[in-house]
């Protein structure tokens, strides 16, 4: 090992080169956010696997890459083990995921080696961004995301995603940066609101908790790529406030999710554990049963819906700020977009509150659909310390977003050295002052005037009479089902964004296009392989002929 | 020091108005309902006798409710309690103005949404669970339609809190323009949605298949009914101050001079009769729309607010 430089040489790698390390300031933010995952998924129960060990390696390598060579290698070794990974879970997402993972590193390899040029930028964008599930290349994401062992989801869909931003936010920002072109933020907020629209509309149809919450990890990717399009955007054309906002609300997004997506896919997994399912159709009451979990569930979903006071809601707000910034100058069209973008952006942001109600009200609230569900225990030691962990630290992010924005200031100085940061306009420890005064009064009325106590009866339910004695918790089609909660917002937005068919956008026009290609080509290749003797030799004669009589016109023209 | 405790004292002036007013101003709109029906109707203070039953009630807990029944109700009245304490009402410059941003707001309302929905969902029965989901439905047009409006106010106002933009809207001539025009019509269809008013809902409909909030509270009783009402009590009153702040922002007073103080607390009750008037009237003259033609309902909203600042765009581009 040598320092050169700022960098820290290896001994091993390409010849006569090596592997060379930095850290700056990115980096660290990237390894801060990835650091309290890994110790959440590795005391979840990932500790005994060797694959989960090489899939974190590759994702530090990816972080700490100087050199080209070092961040494919990190990044292939991350493809490479979270795909064995998800192999061990499901075999048939598996498939799907090599052949994105493939795309990507096809996408990467030259990009990384190229002049600082556009077209560098868009195989960055195309290979970071199907590896982060942006869209229309995210369709793999939810299927392959839920596939693997609790742990390993949470560490894929919070931590996979972030290096795979890492890369796009380090090329697009730094790499390129003398190339840079207003239309490349364009293109990646335009990708970011396609996200954020499918992302969270799926999150709210989907039946499995795991998919869903997949889907939605789709939609946070979505929202953090829009901040940094809005910022690539705000650089190019020397807007200083704007870049810096839409920085803060794409970094302040990162961490946010970071901490509160992982800890849903522990949650997932424990839900699994002790129920056997994660179909929310399946599930309910799991509030009574176990109540630890439901608590962090309810942490981790409140960041979902970016409610406020909850850790997603000061990323929604700069964001909202920072579009707001962007549609009050430049072009006219532009203009019109933006103000578009922002209709999208509260469209997904309701969506995806949408959603994590339906994970709470129906998956831990409300009556038990299974003897299962009824019969849940608690969360196990580990599981509960990774999600108590990550909890703890989520707490800081939703209560003093503030602090947590200057410590990302050398990050935004890195990014734009000329982007200014506004001080936040979003006061959460003010709200939670006015709710206490508000909540003292309440008790104050309550207990001058009202009486004490509650009394347990059988539930009114419209008059209807006690469920038979065969059915302890009556009859569990009586109560909304996940489908049937979704139906209204299947019925007026799924039907005319999905189809009929609840397919994604995605798949119908580029993965069944590109299998109808695929059996093309094997129907080929197996007509060539079962061609006779006769048609070989005939090909080759043929092909013979060409040749030459190219040849001769060549030299004789 | 004096301009801080001035401040300090029309900030708890205007606390202890919207608690104590709220139940008044709902009971107003029930008395305007039943005159215009050509009925007696209930006395204007009867949501306080109300009230006050409901807390000396006992209070029933489904047996298939889980620990978080009593969290709920709480949770949408301390979301709506700050979203009133942090809208202006009759002055502008109070001590909640710093945190007061529409977004912020609009993020309040949210949660309380979120907690009645899961009140809804709570004790697993259909009612509620269908509640719920239509809630869910009508939220994601609603807000959609209210953040595309605050871009058409930030873009007049050049300013994004409340306070900032009744500031600007009362000090500047903007004059009646027609982005403005646009917005209140998206901003009263949203509010009409927000508080379960006719058309979309029917605050005084007794059936259940037709409920949209009311089903989602139907399990409730006692004094945690008593919470869930003078929450919807608050939402109206809040709905109808934020209107007013920033549509008619036109006499409200400085916290710093005291003097504006009685002409504006006069002016703010006299635009929430206005506003409660028209709301009865406009209610009388209109019959509930089906469930699912409330989305059409409020995509007109969204598409009313991103044409306010089209026109703001346009305006801006030839010069007018």
């Amino acid at each position: 090992m040598r320092v050169v430089g700022n960098s820290i040489g290896l001994m091993f790698g390409l010849p006569g080169q090596g592997m060379h390390l930095h850290l700056d300031a990115l980096s660290l933010l990237f390894g801060c956010i990835l650091l309290p995952q890994v110790v959440a998924a590795s005391v979840a129960g990932m500790r005994a696997s060797v694959a989960f060990w090489a899939f974190v390696l590759g994702m530090a390598l990816a972080l700490l890459a100087a050199d080209g060579f070092t961040l494919i290698f990190g990044f292939e070794l991350m493809s490479a083990a979270s795909w064995l990974l998800v192999m061990q879970g499901d075999r048939k997402p598996a498939t799907l995921y090599a052949g994105v993972a493939i795309f990507s590193g096809a996408c990467l390899i030259p990009a990384l080696f190229l002049p600082a040029s556009s077209l560098a930028f868009v195989l960055v964008a195309l290979g970071a961004g199907a590896k982060a599930g942006l869209a229309p290349l995210h369709s793999w994401l939810p299927r392959a995301h839920p596939a693997p062992p609790a742990g390993v989801s949470a560490l894929m869909s919070g931590g996979m995603v972030k290096v795979a931003l890492y890369v796009l936010i380090r090329y697009a920002f730094i790499n390129l940066a003398p190339a840079q072109q207003p239309w490349w933020g364009e293109a990646l907020v335009a990708a970011g609101a396609l996200s954020v629209l499918i992302g969270a509309l799926r999150a709210v149809l989907e039946v499995e908790l795991k998919t869903a919450l997949a889907c939605s990890t789709v939609e946070h990717v979505g929202l953090i790529t829009v901040g940094l399009g809005l910022a690539l955007y705000a650089k190019a054309i020397g807007d200083a406030e704007l870049s810096g906002v839409a920085l803060q609300a794409a970094l302040l997004c990162a961490v946010a999710h970071g901490l509160f997506k992982p800890l849903l896919f522990i949650g997932a997994g424990e839900v699994k554990h002790a129920t056997g399912t994660t179909s929310l159709n399946w599930l309910g009451g799991l509030m009574r049963g176990m109540p630890r979990l439901g608590a962090l569930m309810l942490l981790g979903a409140a960041g979902m819906a970016a409610l406020p006071l909850g850790p997603g809601f000061a990323p929604e707000f700069l964001l909202f700020h920072a579009v707001i910034g962007a549609a009050a100058t430049g072009g006219i069209l532009a203009r019109i977009g933006f103000s578009a973008l922002l209709a999208v952006l509260g469209i997904g942001a309701a969506l995806a509150l949408a959603a994590a109600v339906r994970v709470i009200g129906l998956g831990f609230l409300g009556r038990p659909r299974s003897l299962h569900a009824a019969a849940a225990e608690d969360l196990r030691r580990g599981p509960f310390v990774a999600m108590a962990l990550l909890g703890a630290l989520a707490i800081p992010v939703a209560l003093v977003p503030g602090l947590l924005l200057d410590l990302l200031n050398p990050v935004i100085m890195l990014l734009a050295p000329e982007a200014q940061t506004p001080p936040l306009a979003y006061a959460p420890v003010t709200l939670l002052i006015l709710a206490g005064l508000a909540a003292l009064a309440a008790g104050f009325v309550q207990t001058r005037w009202g009486v004490r106590g509650l009394r347990e009866v059988p539930a009114w339910n419209g008059g209807f009479g006690r469920p038979p004695a065969w059915l302890p918790f009556g009859d569990p089609h009586t109560q909304a089902s996940a489908t049937g909660f979704a139906e209204p917002v299947m019925r007026v937005m799924g039907k005319g964004l999905l189809g009929a068919g609840m397919t994604d956008p995605a798949e119908r026009f580029l993965l069944t296009p590109l299998f109808r290609v695929q059996t093309r080509l094997i129907r080929l290749a197996e007509r060539v392989r079962r061609a006779t003797i006769r048609e070989r030799l005939a090909f080759v004669f043929a092909v013979l002929v060409a040749f030459l009589l190219a040849l001769g016109l060549g030299q004789g023209g | 020091m004096l301009s801080f405790a001035l401040a300090f004292i029309a900030t708890v002036l205007h606390i202890a108005l919207c608690f104590m007013g709220a139940p008044l101003l709902m009971g107003l709109v029930n008395k305007l309902r039943a005159w215009l029906l050509g009925r007696r109707g209930p006395p204007v203070l009867q949501p306080y006798r109300h009230l006050a039953k409901l807390l000396r009630k006992s209070t029933l807990v489904p047996d298939t409710a889980t620990e978080l029944f009593a969290f709920w109700p709480l949770g949408a009245f301390l979301a709506l309690a700050v979203a009133t304490m942090l809208i202006p009402g009759f002055a502008t410059g109070m001590l909640t103005a710093p945190a007061g941003d529409y977004v912020t707001i609009v993020g309040l309302f949210a949660l309380a949404r979120a907690a009645a929905m899961l009140g809804g969902l709570e004790t697993g029965f259909s009612f509620g669970g269908a509640g719920a989901a239509r809630e869910a439905l009508f939220g994601i047009f609603a807000e959609g339609a209210l953040l595309v409006l605050l871009l058409a106010f930030a873009l007049l106002a050049q300013s994004t809190s409340l306070d900032g933009i009744a500031t600007a809207f009362r000090t500047a001539h903007i004059g009646i323009s027609v982005s403005l025009g646009f917005a209140l019509a998206a901003m009263l269809t949203v509010a009409l949605t927000e508080t379960g008013r006719i058309p979309t809902d029917n605050p005084s409909g007794h059936l259940e298949l037709a409920m949209v909030h009311e089903a989602m509270g139907l399990e409730y009783s006692g004094r945690l009914l008593a919470l869930l009402e003078f929450a919807g009590m608050l939402r109206l009153l809040a709905w109808m101050n934020l209107i007013g702040t920033i549509f008619l922002p036109f006499g409200m007073a400085r916290v710093a001079e005291i003097f504006s103080w009685p002409g504006g607390l006069a002016l703010w009750v006299g635009k929430l009769l206005v506003m409660a008037v028209a709301l009865s009237v406009f209610e009388v003259s209109r019959a509930k729309m089906r469930v699912f033609r409330v989305p059409e309902f409020l995509g007109a909203a969204l598409l009313l607010g991103m044409l306010a600042s089209v026109f703001l765009f346009v305006a801006a581009r030839i010069g007018a």
